[in-house]
């Protein structure tokens, strides 16, 4: 089927979601809380674009909104950039240490919104991306606890958590950087637990935590790397070329 | 306080190692115990094969259920519109005075808790207070000492 997304004619199947064909046909659209891993989360609303569809309009969420045929769309509008503007301006008020966040709304021109008190001062927007990276691709150490305006991302009760591994997949999804992540030469300190970094076997670059190569090992059943990725591959070089004879 | 754990394995097993009975297992527990301890919380995580972590946001998500222990008598207060018109926060006063306690809090002899909630659907009898299980209808100010003093009779025995 055929879209047109800002006057270009963009060619998509059934089932895919806006945000895709238009970073697909090189039309850009801003977002914090989607990754391509982790799709659908859907909070952030930044991603939010014009849809018009037998002469109606509406604002939809790209990141989520599948497809229609013959739909037009339209990802700058001034409706678009006035509701973009709001939503970053609220985000604002809830991340007001987010520097992207305030370069942002700068962009979009948002509001000020005097009125609407700073409930906590900090970087993260609570779109939930780090509790699902650490749920589907870690061990489900962090949450969100509580709920309304006391709501936010932490361990069970507020204590090192007796499963994280320190992998730090949260703070690497982080839209805002909004989880502190301390890494000294041997150790990686996150969620208040200080980790023990390993080094490579062969160059002596860390690869990663202890509990994190383990845990890795026994979801894959195997081994935990000794090595890091570049040296690992130098050695499967060097294996092949031992048996085919061909080095230097 | 100590808890018991066959107490806390008992409820548990009253439900299939399924992630879906969390929340019904976690009222079991709040019901039982009028919390939900920290052992209930690690057995549970461990029975249902499920992160503490999703237990623990389920637990501070709903109002129904507690993570530190709560008074042998729950008083609901409402605060609902027609009540919050007819007074409520007058009686929130009130019983903080008799208490010495406010919303969400536990009195310090352990035998009271007090919770403003919305709505309880008696809006006719505003302002409503429930303590346990017990409707208070058209409470006013000159009522509570007595309300509550049954209570405390009935702790002495």
């Amino acid at each position: 089927m055929t879209i047109t997304i800002d006057g270009k004619r963009c060619t998509c199947e059934k089932g895919e979601k806006l945000l895709a064909v238009a970073r697909r046909n090189w039309i850009p659209i801003p977002t914090l809380c989607h990754h391509e891993s982790l799709p659908g989360q859907a909070s952030c609303r930044v991603c939010l674009v014009e849809v018009v569809q037998q002469g109606r309009s509406s604002v939809v969420a790209s990141c989520v909104y599948p497809v229609e045929d013959g739909i037009e769309v339209y990802t700058n509008s001034d409706r678009v950039r006035a509701e973009r503007g709001m939503v970053l301006a609220l985000l604002r008020k809830r991340a007001p240490d987010s520097q992207l966040i305030a370069d942002m709304c700068r962009l979009y021109d948002a509001p000020d919104l005097d009125r609407v008190k700073v409930s906590v001062p900090g970087k993260c927007i609570l779109c939930g991306l780090c509790v699902r990276a650490c749920t589907e691709l870690s061990v489900g150490a962090i949450s969100t606890v509580n709920r309304g305006v006391t709501k936010e991302i932490a361990t069970p009760y507020h204590e090192p958590s007796a499963v994280c591994v320190g992998c730090g997949s949260c703070a690497s999804v982080c839209p805002t950087g909004a989880i502190e992540i301390v890494e000294t030469a041997d150790t990686r300190t996150i969620w208040d637990k200080t980790f023990r970094l390993v080094r490579c076997a062969r160059c002596g670059e860390p690869i990663g935590t202890e509990e994190e190569l383990a845990h890795a090992a026994r979801k894959g059943g195997t081994e935990p790397d000794t090595l890091c990725e570049r040296c690992r591959r130098r050695s499967m070089t060097d294996v092949l070329a031992a048996t085919y004879g061909d080095r230097e | 306080m100590q808890i018991d754990m066959d107490e806390v394995l008992e409820i548990l097993h009253r439900y299939p190692r399924e992630k879906r009975h969390s929340l019904a297992i976690m009222q079991d527990l709040q019901h039982h115990f009028n919390y939900i301890p920290r052992e209930g919380m690690e057995a549970l995580a461990e029975y249902l094969e499920c992160p503490l972590s999703s237990l623990y946001s389920m637990a501070t998500f709903y109002r129904a259920l507690s993570l530190k222990p709560k008074g042998k008598h729950i008083i609901k207060l409402c605060d609902g519109t027609a009540c919050h018109i007819r007074g409520s926060v007058n009686l929130a006063g009130g019983i903080g005075r008799l208490l010495g306690i406010g919303a969400g809090e536990t009195s310090a002899d352990g035998l009271f808790s007090l919770e403003l909630v919305n709505c309880l659907g008696s809006c006719a009898l505003a302002p409503v207070m429930v303590v346990d299980d017990t409707y208070y209808g058209k409470v006013t100010l000159e009522k509570l000492p007595e309300i509550l003093n049954k209570y405390r009779e009935e702790a002495a025995g």
